[in-house]
């Protein structure tokens, strides 16, 4: 009896052994982790933190245009030329060759190397560009929008975030026989024609081959020849939308948005570097791209993004070693604590960024006269602001002095000297009274007031302002209503934010020509606009260089308002890490990642 | 009773929609979605602005655009109809899509949290209110109240900067100086001071004990670099599993019930036997594996009781149960620590074991015992952070709730009749002092869900705190409001839940309709 049930016993115990080490894995894995270790020693890996979670492998869309999947573009994708962190263009041979072939009209022939591929096998080439250019140009579009901005008629293809106004001049390329160039032509000269047109940077191009596949047409050759056979759209006579053209564009609109590692032909790479892994909105991992040889060679093989929203979150990171690199938003706080990791090793680089803060006078109201701008430009402290709002970030920081450059372009320096703004160094309450000769003008600024940075910009202006006589009104306006409100004409100043674009000179019309979109204070020079137009024309970067610097210099002798201080960049990383350098654009540090080395 | 609950259903709809509509609006004034487009001056800003303004519909006035949001999250009530649309965020993802893998998030770090919160906040509270006014109970008062002060965000940078940073510096040459095994000895000796009580003599006791156990344990610990290589092994499993014998069997059945005390400990011996038996098993466990051995454990503890027999079989069966479930637990804890030096030494870790952000070390591999840990040391320090601050409020109404309940008549009865303090308290006071407690744990359940926006925050877990603050922050106003719906929902159902358990438990209350 007894040892029936011992025995009893024994046999459920061993059935139950069995039906764990069934249930058991069968992996032999503490063996595969340790190889897999080895492996990741050869080049290295770095981890880098970003703010913003990833969420698109296209992002070129209209909500896949977020900095974070720009950046992973940057790495995943290979160009003719990339920006380096002095703002210049450098081309990039080993991928393909742009050349201007005539200057009139433009014509550009863009030349992508044999060679080049996706990281599935399949070639990059004119395919791959006629796509591209069939989006970033607009061509097909013939929606007619109404002032509400509701579209009446017609259809939008491509939900694409960029400009289409420089490839918007182009025909429908020519494609060469190797299969591999594209040769555009400019109804008229395009200043921008040299950033025009790419297939990374910051218009990262998808693999034409999928696109087609996924919008039910044969292969690459099929949709090249699907958009050669279409007429340019024309938003005055709708076409009734072409319902191949439109799955196409469905899928590229929205096909590529994922948080997680979707099927390995939507996230195809022919950079540096191949997505790997994603861990929805904490972390991905990039690993090296094994085809690529066709630029500069990277030397870490693997790189860890990390999305972490707060700034101390970030500094603690790198403290602790799970982060390498960090580019946390920058406030007092967060440079001093990055300071205080010094002396562990870490590398502090602060910097200007492209954004810059600035103080607008309108063009009419108490301000119609130019001598009243004048007089209260006179009384703008901005050594005085730079230095309570920047100086405690950047000790370096300076005022920003041209309407046009910033000091990271090389022509800053040169159109500072004569632009005029050596005459509102300092502030001139004398000479603002002068002026106003006894006039005491009532000044309404509008700002945001949920900014910090923007009300203590704003009290020192109206402090300054007043000893010279000036009734300064306080038109500040909450975070969500004041932006709307620029341009609405219910104030007589403001002071805000803009960004230049470090390259390209497409921006300056908007904001200063007559009309321009961005123009707010309704500036209006007809010699400006004149040098405007021919800006936007001129192809030749000195010849640009120098238009700007006599378009800077009008807007300064037009009393038009002041730059005032552009905002500190910071970025840190340990020692673990090399190369890593300062970059004011939004591609950040990401610049040079292949430089990027494991120590 | 019925009657009750649809009355309570229709009032929360109800709820339900004007708050959507009141948070609409109020997220809707706290930013423009457009801010950063109006400043950009690229010559497609009218375009941009086009394509955001149809995204989020912004050419509707708010109060309206609610309405169409409304109309879509109507779609979510028709069940398998896949028409829920709760609107998509900037980035253009749907928002419920967003919310799945929030909720997700953070389940996974508060959950740990919330139920040890109420474990450990739960028996604080219950040994307090038995040692009323001793020094452990003033002690454990001022811990909680401190502990329940603390801004969150400052305690957690704290734990981060010396539980993880310092810690893992700590570990890089983990030598304990001797000041500092003197400082740890007094400590947990005062602590035994506190809990001992009595005369001085038996304070001295419990001091000299403590202060020489925990000296001993630290030198140890330092001399043999125990935290590089940890690991209990089968004497330090052997000698707490008669420890956990003994503590469980007091409190399940008294040691005077001496069948319930030696099935517990044949338990223990089998689990010290199973210690070496299933050592191959172990190595390749996977979670189902573990879910199952914890099944077997404790059948293995109810058989031992069983066949002990005597004339009260079930507190033997539950004594052993118990016990072999928790020296089960031992054995599991044993076997991570043999994977600590694999995970410490992964190239992924390089020696920096405890994390201070997110839920994982991106792209590590290894079994599941690197993975576990992986998951152990990115969760220790935020739940840590939120038991500390949570575990205020179990204390203090687990305390005031037993004291009242030691104070009623029928456990003067209960103790005149002559039953044992053991009985008393654990039979006829504890289980009625927990009634109260059952509304505040399903409330704080309910809460779960709402996440830890703070916490979140600093430890850099995407769940449904940051969805909401980064949204309020975007402004992007769909994931808000994606937000508000799931966490009032659950707020509202379990209100009710508490009600409802509550009138079930205790037979006094009762549901009027």
């Amino acid at each position: 009896m007894r040892f029936g049930r011992i025995s009893k016993a024994v046999g459920v115990a061993a059935v139950a052994a069995l039906a764990l080490s069934a249930c058991a894995s069968n992996s032999s894995s503490s063996g595969s982790s340790s190889s897999s270790a080895e492996g990741g020693k050869k080049g290295g890996s770095a981890t880098v933190v970003e703010v913003n979670g990833f969420s698109s492998f296209n992002s070129s869309t209209a909500t896949g245009n977020s900095d974070i999947n720009g950046k992973i573009a940057y790495a995943t994708h290979s160009d003719f030329y990339y920006i380096d962190n002095n703002l210049n263009i450098v081309r990039n041979d080993k991928f393909g060759t742009y050349e201007k072939v005539s200057d009139d009209p433009l014509t550009v022939k863009y030349t992508i190397n044999d060679g080049v591929k996706w990281s599935d096998g399949a070639p990059v080439d004119a395919n791959d560009m006629i796509l591209q250019w069939a989006i970033t140009s607009g061509y097909y579009n013939d929606a007619k929008t109404d002032a509400d901005g509701n579209v009446t008629a017609g259809t939008s293809y491509f939900e694409y975030a960029g400009d289409t106004t420089g490839l918007g001049l182009t025909s429908f390329p020519e494609i060469g026989a190797d299969g591999r160039s594209i040769t555009l032509k400019y109804s008229k000269p395009f200043a921008d024609w040299e950033i025009a047109f790419g297939l990374g940077n910051n218009n990262a191009a998808v693999p034409a081959h999928v696109v087609a596949q996924k919008a039910g047409l044969a292969d690459a050759k099929a949709l090249t020849d699907l958009l050669k056979g279409l007429p340019k759209g024309n938003p005055e006579a709708p076409a009734a939308p072409n319902p191949q053209l439109k799955a196409v564009a469905d899928f590229w609109n929205t096909g590529f948005d994922t948080k997680t590692m979707p099927d390995p032909s939507l996230a195809l790479s022919m950079g540096p570097y191949v997505a790997k892994s994603i861990v929805p909105d904490q972390s991905m991992t990039l690993t090296r791209n094994p085809d690529y040889t066709w630029g500069p060679q990277a030397n870490l093989d693997e790189i860890t993004v990390r999305y972490i929203s707060s700034a101390p979150a970030a500094i603690q990171a790198l403290k602790n070693g799970e982060a390498d690199i960090i580019a946390p938003q920058p406030s007092a706080d967060t440079v001093d604590q990055l300071k205080a990791l010094e002396s562990q090793g870490v590398t502090v680089d602060q910097g200007a960024q492209l954004a810059y803060d600035h103080l607008d006078l309108n063009f009419n109201g108490v301000f119609a006269d130019s001598k009243v701008r004048e007089a209260f430009m006179k009384t703008v402290p901005r050594k005085d602001i730079v230095d309570k709002i920047v100086k405690k970030l950047d000790p370096n920081a300076k005022p920003l002095d041209s309407q046009i450059f910033v000091p990271a372009q090389a022509k800053y320096a040169e159109s500072v000297k004569d632009n005029g703004s050596a005459n509102f160094q300092d502030v001139d309450i004398e000479g603002a009274k002068k002026l106003l000769n006894g006039a005491t003008p009532e000044v309404r600024i509008m700002y945001n007031k949920d900014n910090p940075n923007r009300l203590d910009a704003y009290t020192l202006i109206a402090e300054s302002a007043a000893k010279a006589g000036f009734k300064v009104v306080d038109g500040g306006l909450g975070k969500s209503e004041w932006s709307p409100a620029l341009g609405n004409g219910t104030y007589d100043a403001t002071i805000f934010g803009w960004t230049s674009p470090g390259v390209g000179v497409s921006n300056v019309p908007q904001l200063f020509k007559s009309g321009g979109s961005s123009n707010f204070s309704k500036f209006s020079d007809p010699e400006a606009d004149k040098l405007m137009d021919e800006l936007i024309v001129t192809t030749d970067k000195n010849k640009q260089d120098d238009l700007s610097a006599q378009i800077d210099k009008k807007i300064w002798a037009s009393n038009y308002g002041l730059p005032l201080f552009q905002s500190v960049g910071v970025d840190a990383y340990s020692d673990r890490i090399t190369g890593v350098k300062y970059m004011p654009n939004q591609t950040g540090v990401w610049w040079n990642f292949w430089e990027w080395a494991q120590k | 009773m019925v009657t009750y609950i649809v009355r309570r259903l229709v009032t929360a709809v109800l709820i339900l929609l004007g708050a959507s509509f009141l948070v609409y609006l109020l997220t809707a004034a706290s930013g423009d979605p457009l801010e950063e487009l109006r400043t950009n001056p690229a010559p497609n800003k009218a375009q941009l602005i086009q394509q955001r303004t149809d995204l989020l519909n912004l050419n509707v006035p708010a109060p309206l655009r609610y309405f169409i949001w409304l109309r879509g999250a109507a779609g979510c009530l028709v069940p398998f109809a896949n028409t829920c649309d709760l609107g998509k965020n900037l980035a253009g993802q749907p928002v419920t899509e967003a919310l799945g893998q929030a909720i997700v998030q953070t389940l996974s770090l508060v959950t740990a949290a919330t139920f040890l919160a109420i474990l450990i906040g739960v028996s604080l509270g219950i040994v307090t209110a038995l040692r009323q006014y001793s020094s452990l109970d003033y002690g454990v008062t001022f811990m909680a109240f401190l502990f329940f002060s603390l801004p969150i965000f400052w305690a957690a940078v704290l734990l981060k900067e010396y539980g993880a940073i310092q810690f893992n510096n700590f570990l890089k040459n983990p030598d304990i100086p001797l000041g500092v095994v003197a400082l740890i000895g007094v400590i947990v000796g005062l602590i035994a001071v506190s809990v001992a009580g009595g005369s001085w003599k038996r304070r001295g006791i419990a001091f000299g004990s403590a202060f020489v156990a925990t000296a001993a344990v630290l030198l140890y610990v330092s001399l043999t670099g125990w935290f590089r290589t940890p690991g209990l092994g089968p004497v330090v499993i052997a000698l707490s599993g008669v420890g956990i014998a003994f503590g469980i069997t007091t409190l399940t059945a008294g040691l005077k019930n001496r069948k319930a005390l030696y099935s517990s400990l044949i338990a223990v011996g089998v689990g010290v036997v199973a210690y070496f038996a299933i050592q191959p098993l172990l190595d390749s466990a996977t979670f189902l594996m573990i879910v199952l051995l914890a099944v077997a454990t404790v059948l293995v503890g109810m058989a031992i009781g069983y066949f002990m027999g005597g004339y009260d079989r079930g507190q033997s069966m539950r004594a052993a149960a118990l016990t072999s479930l928790l020296v089960g637990a031992l054995i599991f804890l044993d076997r991570f620590m043999q994977s600590w030096p694999e995970y410490f030494n992964n190239s992924r870790v390089r020696g920096r074991p405890i994390a201070t952000i997110g839920a994982g070390t991106p792209g590590i591999e290894g079994d599941f015992w690197t993975l576990g840990l992986d998951r152990v040391t990115h969760l220790i320090l935020p739940t840590a952070a939120l038991i500390l601050i949570s575990i205020a409020s179990y204390t203090r109404y687990s305390r005031s709730s037993m004291l009242e309940i030691m104070n009623m008549d029928y456990v003067r009865t209960a103790r005149a009749k002559g039953l044992s303090e053991r009985t008393v308290v654990m039979r006829h006071a504890f289980r009625n002092a927990l009634i109260p407690l059952a509304t505040i744990v399903a409330f704080d359940v309910g809460g779960l869900i709402g996440g830890a926006v703070i916490t979140e925050s600093v430890f850099s877990f995407s769940g449904m705190g940051s969805l909401f603050v980064n949204g309020l922050r975007g402004p992007d106003p769909n994931p808000v409001m994606g937000f508000f719906l799931v966490v009032g929902i659950t707020a509202m159902v379990f209100n009710l839940l508490a009600d409802l358990v509550y009138s079930a438990l205790d037979p006094r209350v009762k549901v009027k309709s």
